[in-house]
């Protein structure tokens, strides 16, 4: 009982941080905008209903759109879920996912067997090369002490720069007005899952597999117990003997071979050629459906749909009324702060943890004295 | 190629280039330095660097007056990592998602804030006016002796402070009670607190100081290096300085010598860009890479030191 009260204030801490992020957006919004409402329920509502005059209705192309932009994030989101339950900060994602676009797109143009596997095999590559680029941070870490957290984001930049040079130099199509790679072949292209605009590709579906075998790993398995107990209490897991170095590798390889995957099926599902000047955006991203989730895999899809909800309802707000869609970082930057703030409503909690213990003590003594008279 | 470099690299231009580089970078190593010192790991630099570049720039605008702007830059510096402080101090967010947290708010909350403040997208250089830009000074009797004066003298004001500020970081550190608390909590918080240190109070002031010191960065980035502000402007320097901070091993004079390094990193990038057949992006990492292996580098020296003593005092052990 006293757990479930508790798991409840979480989930209601979680909501109200949530609400507090929003209610900042609503005070920008209201100091932006000449039309404030407009916006909110642009920034709200819209992305699920549109409304014509008179009557609304639900908007499925739009719920596609969303549930297309998850792709890339749920990736990033599980990877960073993995690196952060074993307490390392290995911000790569982002490197990772352009690593992963870039050479998914490399693979899908020229190591094509014409079989229905080409998709496949690119994006197995990509997280192959972004596994082992990880192991840069991961081996830095663990063989020299070196902060993960600086490498990596020193290695983001790296990787930009490598691309954009082996990009312009090597594998640009010329004919084309801005620098892009080649097309891919029409079978390394990962199909449609349904028809339309709207991007959902089959991409989707692989990321919904993927939330279950990182949640069957990270709570079913040997590696990921290890994991966890790494993120808890690094000396602990030591003196009982795991072997520390091995598994903070190995969560930052696959930590680095999920946002490879979330790059090259992001870049072979909704483009056919490869056209990222600037690092994506989805690391970050990540990390903030991470944090939302608790670190827990199973939760990552709700986050990732919640973020992708809110990126689409900034974007929406911005063609049609006049609030800049960065307006995103600063509710996401809200809901950081909040959402993993322990203390956040800690009086509260404190009370609900006095209340429970002292019914938990009567109900105690009122069996006692029942076993007496008995 | 190194043929054509290499002459330049002892031109006085080129030294002088590097103080110019090196000042942000020197004021962000400086404030990660104190956090440190403080034991608070302090990611958000980045974000407080943009940040107070912006409102830096802005209200050097409103004002008409460059020092004003610096004024407010620090200021606002202040602000954010007091607001840091609150989160990770009071709330117990995790500090490196604090950190996290406040460079999402200088990489897109300041686009946004921009537009809101002037309806402006991405850049302030429509705002240019000389009134607003940090001045440079010509230091009198340095000016006049060849090459030495040509390298010295005529910097920005906020360059000159960061040099003199790492000698007042280390006052601060090794001469005042105020140091004393700062490296005594970051040591050992529990010690310190059982012998009446308010542990709080110190990270607090510790970080505030931080916020101070990038928040001049800041200045310096908008209102003097690129003379006006854009998106992306400080492109990675608080991340830099973060390992600035660890190679030199946490003393504002290897601060200093590190940032110089990382200065010279960042000034040969600009000099090999101009020759043809380099390419420009290749180039553009080098900043980047010097700074994993400076990490790297840094990082096996001081564990193969920690190796040795561990080893030696189990020697001694034996023996006893």
């Amino acid at each position: 009982m006293k757990n479930k009260r508790l798991w409840m204030f979480e989930i209601f801490r979680g909501f109200a941080a949530i609400l507090v992020s929003l209610a900042v957006a609503a005070v920008f919004i209201f100091i932006t905008s000449d039309k404030p409402w407009e916006a909110l329920r642009y920034l709200l509502i819209s992305p699920l209903v549109s409304f014509r005059t008179g009557s609304s209705s639900f908007n499925l192309t739009s719920f596609y759109t969303i549930l297309a932009a998850m792709i890339p994030t749920i990736f990033t989101g599980l990877g960073v879920c993995v690196m952060f339950s074993a307490n390392e900060f290995n911000l790569g994602g982002e490197g990772g996912v352009m690593l992963g676009g870039f050479v998914g797109t490399l693979s899908g143009i020229y190591f094509v067997t014409g079989t229905g596997f080409d998709a496949v095999l690119a994006v197995l590559i990509a997280g192959l090369v972004c596994g082992i680029v990880m192991l840069v941070p991961a081996l830095g870490k663990v063989k020299l002490g070196a902060s993960e957290m600086v490498s990596s984001l020193m290695l983001n930049y790296v990787i930009l720069f490598v691309i954009l040079h082996f990009l312009s130099s090597i594998f640009a199509d010329r004919s084309k007005g801005s620098l892009m790679t080649y097309p891919v072949s029409p079978t390394s292209k990962i199909p449609d899952l349904v028809s339309g605009n709207s991007h959902l590709t089959w991409g989707f579906v692989i990321a919904l597999v993927f939330t279950v075998l990182v949640t069957l790993f990270m709570f079913r398995t040997k590696w990921g117990y290890q994991i966890r107990m790494i993120g808890i209490n690094k000396d602990f897991a030591k003196y009982s003997g795991m072997k520390v170095g091995a598994i903070v590798v190995l969560s930052q390889v696959i930590g680095g071979i999920l946002s490879g995957f979330g790059g090259a099926i992001e870049v072979l599902g909704r483009f056919t050629t490869f056209s990222w000047l600037d690092l994506p955006g989805y690391g970050w991203e990540g990390i903030t459906i991470a944090i939302l989730a608790k670190n827990n895999p199973a939760f990552v899809p709700l986050a990732a749909f919640f973020i992708a909800y809110l990126n689409k309802g900034c974007q929406l707000m911005s063609t049609y009324c006049d609030v800049p869609s960065e307006m995103i970082d600063i509710i996401q930057a809200v809901i950081f702060l909040f959402f993993a703030a322990e203390h956040f409503l800690a009086k509260y909690r404190q009370k609900l943890v006095v209340k429970t213990t002292v019914e938990e003590l009567k109900n105690l003594s009122a069996k006692e004295k029942g076993g007496a008279k008995a | 190629m190194i043929k054509e470099i290499l002459p330049t690299l002892f031109r006085a231009d080129f030294l002088f280039s590097i103080l110019r580089i090196t000042a942000p970078i020197l004021f962000a190593t400086l404030a990660a330095l104190i956090a440190q010192k403080a034991g608070v790991t302090n990611i958000g630099l980045e974000g407080i660097m943009m940040i107070s570049a912006l409102f830096g720039t802005l209200s050097a605008y409103w004002a008409q007056s460059w020092f004003v702007g610096v004024l407010c830059a620090l200021f606002i510096g202040i602000l954010i990592a007091l607001m840091m402080a609150f989160f990770s101090l009071n709330l117990k967010t995790n500090i490196i998602l604090t950190g996290i947290a406040v460079n999402m708010l200088g990489a897109g909350g300041t686009v946004f804030l921009l537009y809101l403040f002037t309806g402006m997208r991405g850049n302030t250089a429509s705002l240019s006016s000389p009134n607003i830009l940090i001045p440079t000074v010509n230091i009198p009797l340095l000016k006049s002796i060849p090459f030495i004066g040509q390298i010295l003298s005529g910097h920005a004001v906020l360059t000159y402070i960061a040099f003199f500020l790492v000698y007042m970081t280390w006052v601060l550190l090794y001469k005042t009670p105020l140091g004393l608390n700062i490296r005594a909590v970051g040591e050992d918080p529990n010690a310190a607190q059982s012998v009446g240190v308010s542990v709080n109070k110190i990270k607090y002031i510790a970080l505030a100081l931080s916020g101070a010191l990038s928040g001049l960065g800041g200045a310096f980035m908008s209102m003097y290096y690129s003379q006006s502000w854009n998106a992306n402007m400080v492109a990675g320097r608080g991340f830099i300085a973060l390992t600035a901070e660890a190679m030199g091993r946490g003393e504002p004079v290897g601060a200093m010598w590190s940032s110089l390094l990382f200065g010279l990193a960042q000034a040969l990038r600009t000099k090999v860009s101009g020759i043809q057949g380099v390419s420009s992006y290749l180039v553009s990492s080098i900043p980047y890479v010097v700074t994993i292996l400076g990490l790297f580098i840094y990082a096996a020296s001081t564990y193969r030191r920690v190796k040795k003593k561990k080893v030696e005092k189990e020697k001694e052990k034996i023996t006893k």
